[in-house]
């Protein structure tokens, strides 16, 4: 099998146009690297509304219901009656619920970032040290009945300033 | 000479990380002093403290509560400008927030870290302070959760925890910038902090998914947080304590202090750092705003504090409002409205709100007076209680003092320290802020 090939573009229009074709031409694997967000290369990629929100969803139900269970278990354990207050008393029980939806909320979210990004990931995985600073690169991967040839012809005619064949270090 | 041109995306790059990776002897000499004087007069004194009791300290029978306790307020407030800034700027898309919210958000940290030595110097005997977690402890004691002291256990941890989150998820894209600029151990370390970050439109759609999920939680979070500070002092009968208005009196100095405090931080950064080209006038004039607006709400609360006194028709308010106006700390009462309430109005003048050389002056000006406030607040109502005959008096001790300056030192440190270990300017969202990179434009 081909190896991938990574093409280096300065401009984001051209950079954009170019992955464009490659996906009108049958080129399904590429990957779009940017030095900051580019909403039309998500949109490109058919990145719509993030799984993340699940779990800042879910994450947050969860701490709140186990803030409260914890209060109250805390106050069944060691009964402290006090000028006749209820054992387990609403308002501030749902104060400490409050604070640990919050908290099961965001790190639940770290979570759902961690799972739906797939980071972390440190293994040698097609990138180029511009694409973080003022360049963007566009990587290709190819299948077997794929035609790499194609597709460099392709991100030049868009103007790639450099196409390489990425090979991971040893 | 200073570059006042917009900077390329290069450059960008170039000056922040020149920051961190270049190091020279008046940083290692700053850092040094600050050190010693956390060393000296932070550590040292409460070593004293744990040595001979929490009677080195000034407080006594009728002042349980003291200089420390006003300066976990102060420090607590002094967080809030930062994520609870950043969080309402980022959901509001205002891209001037972006070069100044990285430092901003680590004053929160720093300042929460900060707060927290005081409660640790507060409490006395510092090896039980795991009693106030949930767990089962050798007295088999719970924690009771509907004292507002437990609330600020859960406040406050999680305000920790959600601000170390926002502010390291905002810079994973930052280290991995880091990584790629440095070699040797420097490398090593940023690829795991960086995560393998590469900026795949995958990892930046993810990311901005999740950071508009931490902004959400964090504002409803940074008001409670003070708000539950406040019920400290409210959910008690004390006179001069016992008021409805406390949580939002609280807030509102919390977010007045912070925003003051990101705009010393902000004048420092870019003197002592070159950042000219990055934090420039609109920073300063959309920070010199916010600050007259949070001055004039604060005002608006301070009179309604003294009416509320004054309406409630009970002696022990009445008292309590006397002595904090014609007092012993009335000095320091109308210090505080001179500071907090007469020189910010000096920031109406364009002329005054533009010069970063007298807003760094207000800023510090306003600072001190909110000191001022947090320390009377517990200065003349706690000791003054129901009984004149039971009346005490406080005033801090030396070592006292001494810890109140340390406490800075410990702030400056942390900071330092974070300059030369996260980018304090984010390397790519001021690249947003930036002519975008298109040969259409």
């Amino acid at each position: 099998m081909a190896k991938d090939i990574i093409a280096l573009f300065q401009y984001e229009d051209d950079f954009i146009a170019a992955a464009k074709a490659l996906k009108e031409s049958g080129f399904d694997n590429i990957n779009l690297m940017s030095p900051i967000p580019i909403h039309d290369a998500q949109k490109l990629l058919g990145l719509k509304k993030s799984a993340v929100r699940y779990f800042s969803f879910f994450g947050a139900i969860i701490g709140g219901l186990c803030g409260f269970a914890m209060a109250t278990a805390s106050a069944l354990v060691f009964i402290l009656p006090t000028g006749g207050r209820a054992i387990i008393s609403i308002p501030p029980f749902l104060i400490i619920t409050y604070e640990m939806t919050i908290l099961m909320g965001v790190l639940s979210t770290l979570l759902g970032f961690h799972i739906v990004s797939g980071l972390p990931a440190w293994s040698d995985a097609v990138y180029r040290v511009e694409s973080n600073i003022d360049r963007f690169s566009l990587a290709v991967s190819f299948d077997e009945d794929d035609e790499p040839a194609q597709a460099e012809k392709i991100v030049r005619d868009f103007g790639a300033e450099q196409v390489t064949e990425w090979e991971p270090s040893l | 000479m200073t570059d006042y041109r917009e900077p390329s995306y290069a450059d960008v790059n170039r000056d922040v990380l020149r920051i961190m990776l270049e190091t020279g002897s008046q940083y290692w000499t700053v850092l040094g002093i600050s050190i010693s004087i956390a060393l000296v007069c932070f550590f040292g004194p409460w070593m004293y403290q744990l040595y001979v009791g929490v009677g080195a300290a000034g407080m006594n029978r009728s002042a349980m509560w003291g200089s420390y306790l006003s300066n976990f307020i102060f420090w607590i407030g002094l967080s809030h400008s930062g994520t609870l800034l950043s969080a309402v700027l980022h959901i509001t898309q205002s891209d001037w927030r972006k070069a100044i919210y990285r430092s901003a958000e680590a004053m929160t940290l720093f300042s929460l870290m900060t707060a927290a030595c005081f409660v640790m110097v507060h409490v006395g005997r510092v090896w039980f302070v795991h009693w106030s977690a949930p767990i089962p402890n050798e007295m088999g004691l719970w924690p009771n959760f509907r004292s507002p002291l437990m609330f600020d256990v859960m406040a406050i941890t999680t305000y920790l925890t959600a601000s170390s989150i926002f502010i390291y998820m905002g810079s994973v894209p930052d280290y991995a910038a880091v990584r790629d600029a440095s070699t040797g151990l420097r490398r090593r370390l940023y690829t795991i902090f960086s995560f393998g970050w590469r900026g795949t439109a995958k990892e930046w759609h993810t990311l901005g998914w999740a950071y508009m999920f931490f902004a959400v939680f964090v504002i409803p979070l940074a008001v409670s947080v003070h708000s539950i500070v406040s019920w400290d002092f409210a959910l008690s009968l004390v006179p001069g304590f016992h008021q409805t208005i406390f949580a939002p009196y609280f807030v509102c100095g919390a977010i007045y202090s912070g925003t003051a405090g990101i705009i010393t931080v902000m004048y420092l950064l870019r003197r002592c750092l070159n950042l000219q080209r990055y934090i420039g006038e609109i920073h300063l004039d959309n920070l010199g705003k916010l600050l007259l607006t949070l001055s004039l709400i604060w005002i608006y609360i301070n009179i309604i504090e003294l009416f509320t006194g004054w309406y409630s028709g009970t002696s022990f308010e009445h008292e309590a409002v006397k002595f904090k106006l014609f007092g012993y700390y009335a000095p320091l009462y109308w210090e505080m409205i001179l500071f907090c309430a007469v020189v910010p109005m000096l920031i109406f003048w364009n002329k005054i709100r533009l010069s970063w050389n007298k807003m760094f002056v207000i800023s510090i000006l306003i600072n001190i007076g909110m000191f001022t406030e947090r320390f009377i607040i517990v200065a003349t109502a706690q000791p003054r209680k129901f009984l004149p005959d039971a009346f005490g008096f406080y005033f801090p001790s030396l070592v006292e003092f001494s810890i109140t300056i340390g406490s800075f030192a410990i702030f400056a440190t942390l900071f330092l320290i974070f300059i030369k270990w996260t980018p304090c300017i984010s390397i790519y969202e001021v690249k947003e802020t930036l002519k975008p990179l298109r040969r259409a434009a």
